[in-house]
């Protein structure tokens, strides 16, 4: 297992378990996508943002209330 | 000359009004322009000669009376539904009248045909489309930016004075920076958004005009919005401007000509420069594309994701399968982020009028290789610009991108502004104020492609 990415794992065992079918070139350009964005989605996963009150129903052309 | 062809949108209108240029020889000149230099453009992938006559026969007297424009493959036309420049969508589509058709149509407009756009508008490039990628008018080489690349290219290749662009993650304003065009991304909810097949889902997407200056985005965008943009005065415009990787990590060409324009608004609005901070950056752009990759895959099931049409490019039908993969838990932070970022601007607001920065870090790529060298090293082009992009679509406030120098290489560089909800009018005082200051040298530059042409003859 010396080497393997967390992706080796995740991305076909992701697929499978939703049934989607990937060949060699699909799997390599989702391979490509989750390195660009996966440290990035973990980074703001850890993001504190407890305490943070959520919009309720937000109007995005205005200003938050 | 050429019935009206080589002026601006608004003169246009004005001329047609005054009865200086027949709108049907102005037509027929527009129509022999797509025929002569698209060719060479890929920006308008299907033409509507009858269509357009109809619509001129039929048009209203309204602000665009027989104006020539074209609208993006983003919209379904009561005679053609959207491709969204791929072999297939994932939501189903039908012609029809789109809000955006519809207030061309009862402005006076003529459509005169769909512009090019990037692959199912993933794309800051517009080097993927199911066409061809449409091409730079500055260098058929390169990029013409995206998604919105066919309504720039028809613009900047003087096609047509203007046109009809959507900005889902930068997708009006990268392509005004490549072609050298003012492009505004509205506020959202503010323009005509009826009939495109996420209207009902997106937070995110708005239609938007594509224009040689600002005066004729706030002609079109008039048109857009449905109501008047009036014309304000700028004066003591508060300028903030943020030093992190967005306006840093740009090359020198940019930084230098940036930074120019900044002064030269500042100068011209007597205003002032604040530098300001606002953390956060990074976050709020993979919210941004969290947000916009769960928003377009709203009733995309597995089974569908097996049976994709083999025509679309490797990179969509990979990024197509991911999106599923994404965890819901970042998309309920990026959600966070979101709130986290409108309250950031909404308090900066109190402090500035306007965010400044590069709306690319680069001038345009080439189209076989669309990456970009940055101090930070090489990034795609994609990676790079949605840095510069995200923020107002995350958090919903407008922005426009102008044009402000080329380029050793002869390529345009841009200018991003970012205002407060409902400021789209001060955006486009500013970038007018800025186009006085500078004697409109950069709105007047034409790309050497339409400098000269037999049609002129």
């Amino acid at each position: 297992m010396e080497g393997k990415a967390p992706a080796d794992d995740f991305i076909p065992a992701g697929l499978a378990s939703l049934g989607i079918e990937a060949d060699e070139v699909d799997l390599a350009v989702i391979g490509a996508v989750h390195r660009l964005l996966w440290a990035p989605i973990l980074e703001l996963l850890a993001l504190d943002t407890e305490g943070l009150e959520l919009e309720r129903c937000p109007d995005h052309s205005k200003a938050p209330q | 000359v050429n019935g009206g062809l080589d002026l601006g949108l608004g003169a246009q209108a004005a001329a047609i009004a005054a009865g200086d240029v027949d709108p049907g020889e102005l037509l027929d000149a527009t129509l022999a322009r797509i025929e002569e230099r698209n060719p060479a453009l890929n920006a308008v992938v299907e033409a509507f000669p009858e269509r357009a006559r109809e619509m001129l026969t039929a048009a209203p007297e309204g602000p665009l009376h027989g104006v020539p424009v074209v609208i993006k493959d983003e919209w379904p036309l009561p005679w053609r539904a959207q491709r969204f420049g791929a072999a297939e969508l994932m939501a189903p589509t039908s012609p029809g009248e789109s809000g955006p058709y519809r207030a061309l149509r009862d402005a006076g407009a003529v459509v005169v045909g769909v512009g090019n756009m990037h692959e199912l508008g993933a794309g800051s490039t517009g080097s993927v489309s199911v066409y061809g990628p449409a091409r730079n008018p500055w260098d058929t080489e390169r990029c013409p930016g995206g998604s919105s690349s066919g309504p720039a290219a028809s613009v900047a290749g003087r096609l047509v004075a203007g046109a009809v662009g959507a900005d889902g993650l930068g997708s009006v304003r990268f392509p005004a920076a490549y072609c050298g065009l003012t492009g505004l991304k509205p506020t959202f909810g503010r323009s005509a958004m009826e009939g495109h097949h996420m209207a009902a889902i997106t937070t995110l997407i708005v239609s938007g005009p594509l224009c040689a200056d600002a005066a004729d985005c706030r002609l079109l965008g008039s048109v857009l919005f449905g109501e008047e943009l009036d014309a304000g005065d700028p004066a003591g415009l508060r300028i903030g401007i943020v030093r992190d990787p967005v306006s840093k990590d740009v090359t020198p060409e940019v930084d230098e000509a940036c930074n120019a324009a900044i002064e030269t608004l500042r100068a011209e609005t007597g205003g002032e420069v604040r530098e300001i901070s606002l953390p956060g950056l990074e976050a709020a752009t993979l919210a941004a594309i969290l947000i916009i990759n769960s928003e377009s895959m709203s009733g995309v099931t597995p089974e569908r994701l097996n049976r994709l049409d083999p025509e679309l490019s490797a990179v969509a039908r990979g990024t197509l399968k991911y999106r599923m993969l994404l965890p819901a838990a970042a998309t309920a932070q990026a959600t966070r982020v979101r709130t986290m970022m409108r309250r950031r601007l909404a308090s900066l607001f109190d402090e500035v009028d306007v965010i400044a920065w590069p709306t690319v870090p680069a001038p345009a790529p080439p189209l076989e290789m669309p990456m970009v060298e940055l101090p930070s090293g090489t990034l795609s082009a994609d990676q790079a610009n949605v840095r510069g992009a995200a923020l107002a679509n995350l958090t919903g406030i407008p922005s426009i991108s102008m044009p402000v120098g080329l380029s050793g290489e002869g390529l345009p560089i841009a200018l991003q502004l970012q205002a407060a909800w409902g400021r789209d009018e001060l955006l486009l005082d500013a970038a007018e104020a800025l186009e006085r200051a500078n004697g409109r040298r950069w709105v007047e530059s034409l790309p050497p492609l339409a400098e000269a042409s037999p049609t002129e003859a």
